[in-house]
Order: C-alpha cells, then sequence, then structure tokens
C-alpha cells in the first residue's frame, strides 16, 4: 500500500522537487488544466449562460455528489488507508457533520463559510471521542467500536436530540447566501463544492507529506517499531481519529446545504459500508484512491447501470428469460448488475483502482520498455 | 417444482399472448367514464416516468405496484390508450430503480427531470422520497403523484405550504384521527378506549404519532399512552413491547406497520390470551392481503386467524368488493395476468388507479391546451386541483380546488374472512371457507368489512384545522 | 502511591467492578422492582430465545472469520437464499426430477473434488459420488405433503452445500493472497448478487414459511405458564417455535463443538486456523479447510435463515438482521465458537431487559448490545472468551 511508485531512475535532484505537489511541468499543466476544465462543465449545460447542450444537466448533480462524497472517504482514507484504524462508522460521522451544520445554519444563523469550518471541527471532536477505544482495541474489534458510534449517533440525534433535528421527520436547512448571491441551483453549488472538494484532496495529500502523515503510516505498518522511535502511537492515532471525522463533517455540512432537506434515513450503517466499499475499490492507502473509488460507484449506480445498461437491457432481457416475471427481472437487474461488476472487478484488481492507475503510470514513464 | 410451475406459468403467458391478437380492437367496459377525446393523439406516447425502491426494504409493497402498472398499462394500450395515444414505461427510460438510496434517487430525479422533453408528472412511492424532491418538484414544475404521504412532503417543515406533490390516501396522522372518532362514535364497542401505539421505526412508522393527534384524541375521549413502542421487522417476539403497553393501560394497539408487522401484534395479542381485552387497529396497509396471508396459521380461540378483526383505516375501495364494477375488473385483470394471490394487494389496485388517473388528467389537459406537446406539468396541476374523479370508482381523485395535498375521504373497515357459503364473514374456523395448500397449511380468504361511511379524516397536521387549541 | 497501585492492582480493578456493580444496582433496582414478577419471567424467556437466533448467526461468521481471517458481511443474504431453497422443496408436492438431478450431482461432484478434480477417478470415490447422489436424488423426490420436512431438509443442506461452494470456488478463492480487505468487500459484492438472485427468482414479496405447525395446518400451540400465574402475578408464555429453534441452535453448538474437538478434518480446521502456512507444512489441503468452511457457514446461514423465516417471514429484510447479530460476535471473541452461543444469548437478553425497564426510550434494539459492547470492549479488548493476543497497543 505505497502511494509512491516510482520507476528506476526518475529521482529528485533539488529539494524544490522533492516536496513539489507536481514534479514536473507537464504534471502541472494537466492539473491546473483539468481543473480548469472542471469548473467549466455547468457553463457547457443547457441551463447554463449560453444555453449549449454539451453536457447533459443531470451530470451536474452527479459530478456534485462525487465532489462530496470524496472528502468524506478521503477521511477515511487517512484513517484506514494510512493509518491503519478499521472505522464502521463513518457515515455516523457525516451526519453529525450534517446535523451539526443544519442546526447552526437554522438556529444560530450563522453564514455557511463559518458553518462548513465550525461544523468540521465538532465533528472532528466528536470523532475523537470514539477514537478513545483506540487507546485498549484493535483490529476488527476497534472496527466495533466505531461501529458503535455508527448505533449510538442517530438514536441520539433521532430520540434525545428531536427538538433540534426533527427526530424521524425531514429536517429543512437554509439555502446558503453571500451577501447578495444565493446559492440555490446545482451549479451555484457546484462553484462552492468543487473548488472546496479539490482543496480538501490537496490539504490530505499534503497533511501525508508532513511528519504527521509520515507517523500514521509508521502506526499502520508497525506500530511497535513506531513507538520505539519515539512516536506516540496512542496520540497520533487520535489525531487520525479528528481529521477523519473532520473530514467527515465538511462533507457533511455540504450535503446539508446542497440537498437542502436532512433526513436521518440517508446515514445508516450502509452508508459506512459503502464508504469502505468505495475506499477499498479506489485503493486504500493512495491519494487519489477516495476519487477512483467514489467516480467509479457514482457512475456505476447513478448513470451507467441505470442509463446506459438498463435501457438497452430491460426490453430484451424478459424476452430471454420467458419463464421469469418481467416485473421480478425489473426488479432484481440493478443489484445482480452491480454485485457482477464488482465481483469481476475485484478478481480482476483486488488492489484498488489507484494501484492500476500507478502501475499505468510508470509503465507510460518507461515505455516502450513496459513488462 | 419450480420448472414444472415455470412451465405452466410459460403455456399460460402462451396462450395470454395469443389471446389479445383477436381481441384487439376491443373498447373499454361501459363503467370506465372518460371525458370525451377533442384531440386525437394516435401515434403519440405518453410516457408514466416513476423511480423509487424497487430491491430494497420496501420492495415487498412496491414489487406488487410494479405488476399493477404494467398489467394495467398494457390492458389500457390495447383498448385504445390515451385518444390513441400509448402508455409507455419501461425500466431505464421511463423507471428506474433507487435501492431506497437517497442519492440514487437524487440523481434518477435528475436524470428524468432534466430529459430533453421534461416530464410533465411523475409517480413517486416513497414518503422519505417526497421529502427529498418537495422542494425540487415545485422548482421544476412537475407535479408528482404518491399513494400515501408525509406531511413534511406534502406540506412542507411548517405543515402549511401545500407543494406539488399529491397524495391519494389521507394522511398517517389523519388516519389515525378518523380512528379516534370511530372509536369515539361506538362507546359500547370501546367503553373505555386507551390506544397504545406501537409501529415501526423510522419515519413511516412513527408518523402517526405526533402531538396533534394525541391531541386531537384527547379531545374525544381516547387516550393515547404515553410511551410509543417501536419493533423491529425482523423481530420475532414483540411480547415484551405489547406487554408494556397494556401494563400502560392500552386496550387498543394502533400500528402504523405492514405486512408482517400487524400480523406479529396480531400473534402476540391472541398468544398472551389477550384477544378478548385488546382491539388491534392501524393504517390502511394493515388490512392488506399480505396481513390476511401472513397471519394466517395463528388462530384465535374462535377458530378463525388472529388477524381476524383487525380494524383499519380503508380510503379505497378493495379486492373483494366486487360490487363495484372497477374492482371487479381488476380481479378479472390480477386474474388473467396470473398474479398470485400475494400480488392482489393495494399496491395492485393503485397501479390501476395511476394509469386510470394519467388517462383522465390528460385527457382533460390536452383538450383545455390542443396538444400533447403543448402539454406543461403547470398545465397538468391545474387540471389535477380542478379535477373531482374516480378512478375505476376506487377512490375520489379530488383535491378541493387545490385547497388540500391529501385526498381526505377515508372510512374504517374491519377485516374478516370469507366464510363456506362465500355470502358473508365466516363466524368461526369451521364455518370459513379455507384453501389447502401445498405446504399442510391451510389459507382463509381475507374480507373487508367496511365499518362506516367514506366521510373527510380530519386534518391533523400541524396548524390543522380540526387540531385543538391548547 | 504508584506503587501502590501497581501492587495491588488486581485487587483495586475488582473494587471497581464491584463498585460499578453497586451502581448499577441502585439504578436498575428499584426500576426492576416496579414490574410483575411475571415481567421478568417473560423477558428472560424471550430475550434468551430470540438470542438464539442471533447465536446460529454469529456462529456462521465466527465459522468463516476462524477459516479465512474474513468479517463475512453476505451472512444475512446466505441465510435468506437458503431459506427460500428450503421454502422451495417445502411448499411444493412434488419436485421435479430434473431440477433434483441437476442440484444433488452438482453439489455432490463439487463436494468430492473439493481438493482436486482427479479424486473422482478413484473408484472408491467415484462409488461414493454415485450414491450420494442417487441418495439424494430420493429423498428430494418424496411426494406429498407428509414427506415435506424430509423434501425440503435433504434440499435445503443441498442447496447450502452448493451455495457455500459456489461463493468459494468463484469469488473467495481468486483472492488468496490479496489484501484481506478485497475479501472482505467480496462479501459485501456476494451479498449484492445474492440479493438479485433471490429477488429474480422469488419476488420480493414476504413469504410466509410454515414449519413451526401442527399436522392440521395450524401454529403450534403456545406454551402458557398457567401454574405459576399466582406465583408471578400473570402471564408468561413461551414460543414453541421459537423454543425449538432455540434447540436447533443448542444442538448446532453441541455439534461443531465436538466437530472441532474430536473430527480430522476439524482438528484440521482449527490447525489452518491457527496458522496457515504452518498447516500447510505439514500437509493440511488449506484449500480443502476452506471450502469446507464456507459449505459449513452456508449450512448454518440456511439453518438460521428456516428458523428466522419460520418466526417471521421470508423477507428481504432479513438480511437486517445479520447486523444485529455483529455484537454478539464481537462479544463472545471473533474466535470462539462458545463465545458466539454466549454472545448470542447476551445480546437477546440485554435487549429485552432494556426494553422492558426503559420502554418508550427505543433503546432496546440498537443502542444496548452497543453500549454493552463498549463497555465489554474496554475490559476485556479481546471479547469475552476470545484468544488473549499479546501485543502492544
Amino acid at each position: 500500500m505505497s502511494a509512491n511508485i516510482r520507476p528506476a531512475g526518475i529521482l529528485d535532484t533539488n529539494y524544490a522537487q522533492d516536496i513539489a505537489l507536481n514534479r514536473t511541468r507537464t504534471d502541472k499543466l494537466i492539473s491546473n488544466g483539468l481543473f480548469a476544465l472542471l469548473l467549466l462543465i455547468p457553463l457547457l449545460t443547457t441551463e447554463g449562460p449560453f444555453g449549449l447542450n454539451l453536457i447533459q444537466q443531470s451530470w451536474i448533480g452527479i459530478i456534485i455528489r462525487i465532489a462530496i462524497y470524496v472528502i468524506a472517504v478521503q477521511g477515511l482514507n487517512i484513517l484506514v488507508g494510512y493509518t491503519g484504524q478499521i472505522s464502521l462508522g463513518h457515515g455516523a460521522f457525516v451526519a453529525v457533520g450534517a446535523y451539526s451544520a443544519a442546526i447552526m445554519a437554522r438556529n444560530l444563523g450563522l453564514p455557511f463559510w463559518l458553518i462548513i469550518p465550525l461544523a468540521a471541527i465538532f465533528t472532528g471532536l466528536v470523532g475523537l471521542l470514539f477514537g478513545l477505544p483506540s487507546l485498549r482495541v484493535k483490529g476488527f474489534y476497534l472496527a466495533m467500536a466505531t461501529l458503535a458510534a455508527q448505533f449510538i449517533i442517530p438514536w441520539l440525534l433521532r430520540y434525545p436530540l428531536a427538538d433540534f433535528t426533527n427526530g424521524s421527520r425531514p429536517l429543512e436547512v437554509p439555502i446558503p447566501t453571500l451577501g447578495p448571491l444565493s446559492f440555490a441551483s446545482d451549479a451555484a453549488m457546484y462553484y462552492i463544492i468543487i473548488p472546496l472538494s479539490v482543496f480538501m484532496m490537496l490539504a490530505a495529500r499534503n497533511i501525508m507529506r508532513t511528519r504527521v502523515g509520515r507517523a500514521f503510516i509508521s502506526v499502520r505498518d508497525n506500530d511497535l517499531a513506531a513507538e520505539l522511535l519515539g512516536i506516540n502511537v496512542f496520540a497520533y492515532k487520535l489525531q487520525a481519529f479528528f481529521l477523519s471525522a473532520f473530514f467527515a463533517g465538511v462533507a457533511g455540512a455540504l450535503i446539508a446545504f446542497e440537498t437542502n432537506s436532512l433526513s436521518l434515513d440517508k446515514f445508516t450503517l450502509n452508508l459506512s459500508i459503502e464508504f469502505l466499499a468505495m475506499l477499498v475499490i479506489g485503493g486504500a492507502g493512495f491519494p487519489l484512491g477516495p476519487l477512483f473509488g467514489v467516480a467509479f460507484v457514482n457512475l456505476l449506480t447513478q448513470d451507467i447501470i441505470p442509463a446506459r445498461i438498463l435501457p438497452a437491457v430491460g426490453p430484451v432481457l424478459p424476452g430471454l428469460l420467458p419463464f421469469i416475471d418481467p416485473v421480478n427481472i425489473n426488479a432484481a437487474i440493478s443489484p445482480l448488475l452491480f454485485g457482477f461488476i464488482l465481483v469481476i472487478f475485484l478478481i480482476a484488481s483486488p488492489r484498488g483502482l489507484a494501484y492500476r492507475w500507478e502501475i499505468f503510470k510508470i509503465a507510460w514513464k518507461i515505455r516502450p520498455y513496459s513488462h | 417444482m419450480k420448472r414444472k410451475m415455470l412451465f405452466l406459468l410459460m403455456l399460460v403467458l402462451m396462450i395470454a399472448a395469443a389471446l389479445p391478437a383477436t381481441a384487439q380492437d376491443m373498447a373499454m367496459p361501459d363503467f370506465i367514464q372518460h371525458t370525451e377525446c377533442e384531440v386525437d393523439l394516435t401515434g403519440q406516447t405518453i410516457p408514466i416516468y416513476h423511480f423509487g425502491d424497487l430491491s430494497g426494504s420496501y420492495a415487498f409493497i412496491t414489487q406488487p405496484l410494479l405488476a399493477g402498472l404494467s398489467d394495467a398499462i398494457k390492458y389500457y394500450n390495447e383498448h385504445g390508450g390515451i385518444c390513441g395515444a400509448t402508455l409507455k414505461s419501461d425500466v431505464g427510460t421511463e423507471y428506474r430503480d433507487t435501492g431506497g438510496n437517497r442519492e440514487e434517487t437524487q440523481a434518477a430525479y435528475d436524470y428524468f427531470s432534466t430529459l430533453a422533453d421534461k416530464p410533465d408528472l411523475v409517480v413517486l412511492y416513497a414518503s422519505g422520497d417526497a421529502e427529498l424532491l418537495r422542494t425540487q418538484v415545485e422548482e421544476d414544475e412537475i407535479p408528482a403523484l404518491i399513494s400515501a404521504g408525509s406531511v413534511a412532503g406534502l406540506y412542507g417543515e411548517d405543515a402549511q405550504t401545500p407543494g406539488w406533490i399529491y397524495a391519494s390516501n389521507p394522511l398517517y396522522a389523519d388516519q389515525i384521527g378518523s380512528f379516534c372518532k370511530f372509536v369515539s362514535e361506538n362507546p359500547d364497542r370501546y367503553p373505555d378506549p386507551v390506544i397504545g401505539y406501537i409501529s415501526w421505526p423510522g419515519a413511516f412508522g412513527e408518523a402517526a404519532y405526533t402531538a396533534e393527534t394525541i391531541a386531537y384524541c384527547a379531545s374525544l375521549g381516547v387516550t393515547i399512552t404515553g410511551t410509543p413502542e417501536y419493533f423491529l421487522p425482523t423481530a420475532t417476539d414483540i411480547s415484551t413491547n405489547v406487554q408494556n403497553l397494556v401494563d400502560a393501560g392500552a386496550n387498543i394497539l394502533y400500528t402504523n406497520s405492514l405486512a408482517s408487522g400487524p400480523a406479529i401484534v396480531a400473534k402476540t395479542v391472541v398468544d398472551l390470551g389477550l384477544e378478548d381485552s385488546v382491539q388491534i387497529a392501524g393504517v390502511n396497509w394493515v388490512l392488506d392481503t399480505s396481513v390476511g396471508l401472513l397471519g394466517r396459521t395463528t388462530l384465535g380461540s374462535d377458530g378463525l386467524p388472529a388477524v381476524n378483526g383487525l380494524v383499519g383505516s380503508m380510503p379505497f375501495h378493495w379486492w373483494t368488493e366486487r360490487q363495484v364494477p372497477g374492482i371487479a375488473f381488476i380481479n378479472e385483470q390480477a386474474a388473467a395476468n396470473e398474479r398470485q394471490l400475494s400480488t392482489q394487494n393495494i399496491a395492485y389496485l393503485l397501479g390501476f388507479g395511476i394509469v386510470d388517473t394519467y388517462t383522465e388528467l390528460y385527457i382533460q389537459t390536452v383538450n383545455r391546451v390542443g396538444s400533447l406537446e403543448a402539454v406543461t406539468g403547470a398545465d397538468l396541476k391545474q387540471t389535477i386541483e380542478s379535477v373531482s374523479y374516480s378512478p375505476l370508482g376506487l377512490y375520489t381523485f379530488d383535491y378541493q380546488g387545490g385547497e388540500v395535498r391529501a385526498v381526505p375521504d377515508n372510512r374504517i373497515a374491519q377485516m374478516a374472512f370469507l366464510n363456506k357459503t362465500m355470502n358473508g364473514p365466516a363466524t368461526s374456523g369451521e364455518d370459513a371457507l379455507t384453501v389447502d395448500l401445498p405446504d399442510g397449511t391451510k389459507a382463509f380468504i381475507p374480507l373487508i368489512i367496511p365499518l362506516t361511511e367514506f366521510a373527510a379524516a380530519p386534518d391533523l397536521r400541524p396548524g390543522g384545522a380540526d387540531v385543538p387549541a391548547s | 502511591m504508584a506503587t501502590f497501585f501497581e501492587q495491588n492492582k488486581r485487587y483495586l480493578i475488582w473494587m471497581g467492578y464491584i463498585l460499578l456493580a453497586v451502581v448499577l444496582l441502585l439504578w436498575l433496582g428499584p426500576l426492576i422492582g416496579e414490574k410483575r414478577p411475571s415481567r421478568w419471567v417473560q423477558t428472560t424467556i424471550t430475550g434468551l430465545l430470540t438470542g438464539g437466533i442471533y447465536a446460529l448467526i454469529a456462529l456462521g461468521i465466527v465459522i468463516i472469520n476462524k477459516a479465512s481471517g474474513v468479517f463475512n458481511f453476505a451472512h444475512g443474504w446466505m441465510m435468506l437464499l437458503g431459506g427460500f431453497i428450503f421454502y422451495s422443496f417445502f411448499s411444493s408436492g412434488q419436485v421435479s426430477l430434473l431440477a433434483a438431478v441437476l442440484l444433488s450431482s452438482v453439489t455432490v461432484i463439487m463436494v468430492m473434488t473439493m481438493g482436486s478434480w482427479r479424486d473422482l477417478l478413484q473408484p472408491r470415490t467415484a462409488l461414493i459420488t454415485l450414491a450420494a447422489i442417487i441418495i439424494l436424488i430420493l429423498l428430494m423426490s418424496l411426494p406429498g405433503t407428509e414427506w415435506k420436512f424430509v423434501r425440503a431438509i435433504a434440499g435445503g443442506v443441498t442447496g447450502a452445500m452448493l451455495l457455500g461452494l459456489v461463493v468459494e470456488r468463484f469469488t473467495v478463492r481468486p483472492l488468496i493472497g490479496q489484501p484481506l480487505f478485497a475479501m472482505v468487500l467480496m462479501t459485501l459484492a456476494i451479498g449484492r448478487l445474492l440479493q438479485g438472485f433471490i429477488q429474480l427468482t422469488w419476488g420480493s414479496v414476504e413469504t410466509p414459511l410454515q414449519i413451526f405447525t401442527t399436522p392440521e395446518g395450524t401454529s403450534l400451540p403456545t406454551i402458557k405458564l398457567d401454574s405459576l400465574q399466582e406465583l408471578l402475578g400473570g402471564v408468561a408464555i413461551i414460543q414453541p417455535g421459537l423454543l425449538i429453534s432455540f434447540v436447533l441452535a443448542l444442538l448446532a453448538f453441541v455439534g461443531f463443538v465436538l466437530f472441532f474437538r474430536f473430527t480430522n478434518v476439524g482438528l484440521a480446521m482449527r490447525a489452518s486456523a491457527e496458522n496457515q502456512r504452518l498447516a500447510q507444512a505439514v500437509g493440511l489441503r488449506v484449500r480443502v479447510i476452506l471450502a469446507a468452511a464456507w459449505a459449513i457457514a452456508a449450512l448454518l446461514a440456511t439453518v438460521g435463515g428456516v428458523l428466522q423465516g419460520g418466526a417471521t417471514n421470508l423477507s428481504v429484510n432479513m438480511p437486517l438482521l445479520a447486523l444485529l447479530a455483529f455484537p454478539a460476535v464481537l462479544l463472545g471473541g471473533l474466535e470462539s465458537i462458545s463465545g458466539a452461543l454466549v454472545g448470542g444469548l447476551v445480546i437477546g437478553f440485554v435487549q429485552e431487559w432494556t426494553n422492558l425497564l426503559f420502554p418508550g426510550t427505543q433503546a432496546h434494539v440498537e443502542l444496548a448490545p452497543y453500549v454493552l459492547l463498549m463497555i465489554v470492549l474496554v475490559i476485556r479488548p479481546d471479547g469475552l472468551f476470545g484468544e488473549k493476543r499479546i501485543e502492544r497497543i
């Protein structure tokens, strides 16, 4: 699970190169270009200022959801991928972020740009609390301690705190405004969410290159050796829990402002498991892993299966399987396709997409002598 | 086993496929009275867009809905469609499974609402989906139909802002209100009524337990005990929940659950020997076929299934009310399409209701606007709010000129089982008509006996007209 | 001060526990006193009986974990599929010969060739294979309602074995040697596949599985503790279906404890769980053992699915139950079979008592087991019966 796979012969010649985010000018050009392109997307839809129809309007929503989940999964990556602590309660931390943001906006009337960091810090503190058991337990037992968070937090939000959260009923979140600007439409939210998401990705990457990040990795690889080196293992584990929940808090606050209607039904154990699945699919311990994983799963479930495969397969399948009720086929087809694609994918690429990506990059760099 | 059944089914399907070829241009039955078409829409298509949980935890109720929709669409298309236009609803292009996942619900809505030809009307399944999409359908001007919605989904968080979503059943809170009214009007039957609320946890199960319903029922002299009890759909023994409520004084157990939920409440009441002292009641879903089938082996002291005598809301006509021509018609359709008894439930009825409603709404709107292309969501909304129409006689589709978002018509009915002579409810186990099933058990045929006439349910949303002033 | 603490650490910890117990008693005592004794009895009975199902689920998860170190998220769906296979044989009067032949021959051949397909070339193995296939086909095609249990058990067991082996061979085996995460995720993917398969084949409508019935087809009569009514001040009942499930669960446990202690396969499984490489070095066929573990877990899932299906119904909600059994697994200890039993019973017990003592808080189903789990994990980080690992944290 190393993040720095580099072919032999590619060496840093000076310190600036070593610490640079983009090693070469081509890298820099590509990454900046991609970011600019990403920002252009809303202008190319039917509802954009030019009324172009180059990109379907529904893609804005898909990209926004990917960008938000990437932040959450990046948080999980810090904890699971880099520090090696399994968490099954990440969905609950996202819920804390979302509900604390919503309550701050409704009851205190704070502006959204202040709420997002406040909600993130608050969520980080809650995460710290549930990280305390890592003093005593590890491995799957720690996973279960975080699983406890997944049940205790929604219970608190649903029953004892129902006066603030509306309990089982939905909680409406005010539309974020900035002076005269109102971020009501998806396209407007796009320009809050995408830059923030990119910023958080870079932040995560940079944290991992600092002393703290290296300490995380040493805790993951061998906690005994880390302690011998003078690393306070427990303190770093708590820091990882804080950071992980902090990211979850940012994602939660964005979810609150983006959907404008929160419901506890969203933040179930399934969500936590889904986050973990996205991380593993993308590649745990790689900075780009969360992006790959979230994009893969979201595109599959929100676009490729329902909008591309189903319209093609749907009308044909009942004819191929005449002994099965078409109603059964249509109800079962999404889980079947998703499960099947996931199985094939896992067998083909068990280390995640980011690993494949690194291998591909090496192959490109050392071409034509790739293995 | 399976294969033999499948072979039989295939044979039936082949015969069924051959039949319509000979009866292609048959007219609709007389009782289906639509407005006269003024515009001929032959060759055009009217899509029915819908999306919801087809594979998740509510699949058992949405799958019969899908069956009803597809059977109804098939029938209407074979009998002239909408002024000649064909109804269409195919997986992927017109409908989508979201698995109950909110992200996928949002993605599905984004996809359909931004199609080049924007939908004029959509069908939603779940209250949660309605809550999520409430403001969005309003912004996009796409009216939506749903069977039963929540206050927040139909009227917003302040309960005072009617949106673009229209429910064909009364609100869950209003349903418990009409039940309390029924209880207070029958003091001989319920001399000292105390209701214990026992349900599933979550938005749906908890929907009828509100400050307003408690206050309204109290004003009629019906107490709702202080703490509700919630159990998961997987619970095997809920005797602790039931005894908690009975110890708190409850003699009526009201449940806002469906399928196995009411069945296990009834079973527990009989097991604990409380069947003579405790009445079981609930939301419109408790009178469903599934409850009768799932509760079939636990018999009360009279030899009838424990669910016999269940009281609940029945805001539409039911499968057994064959004197209603629409019900007789749907019975025939279910038989012709080889639908099993477990599929013959409320959702299947609603599937036909939706298709018939679509037909009438489109005819009226096209008549007014002049052509199908010119129809917009706002036009359909105008039609929805102005019509008073009864799709197949199932219920009345009437939103009082746009005043309300849920049809308030409701009645209270009771579950019973058909007797041997097939002319009324059985009084004991010997008297009941039973069918031997291959698994060695007997199926009783559930009947619905209306106890009241249709009347408007009280308006019990926060700030509603019938909420007593505190 | 510090030395005093060090020297008397054990006593101090025990004193802490006693203090905790006293506080608990003072807190809960009055609440318990408010309720009639009949409620205490009823709650205890209900708790333990429902705990039996948790224990069965926990056992299935523990066995997979012991054999391969994977936490099986697909267990709930395996339960439902097993339940539906059982149901198909149970509720149809006559099973088609083709289906019986296919199911039994594929399963038996897969079982016999777990190690290598060449085993089939030995005359002795070939003979056993043939005999097993014929016996299974005969059992499965017994006609009429009076043979429904024999038919369904034969079909259910065969189907479960096939399920376990197929899952192992086509999805788990290709991942041997890959990161553990990939394998855990694979169980999630299997869950989705099984979900789709179930909904394709049997639909999503709730299906009653009437196994706890008299020959006339009505529910078994409820056991009422009438003689104790005076003493307890109220009724207490035992649901016969749950009692049967409970007894079957206990039998399964005894069976597995004996299996792991005395049979060669069981010993080999323990050995390979202890250290896969070492086991391989002394000549154990680890691959076979892994396949056997999945087959056994599928069998356990089927038993659990049938019993739970009999107590409620076969519905797509059943897999949620497996999530509720997670704390049972952890409470007992991930590697411990007796721990799974105790864990299951304790979870059931705690849920019901919470419901009795704190009505209306909705804390019983999900909150109480996890709070208990947190407390246990702080006191005993490896669960009640888990193997104590000498590790620094």
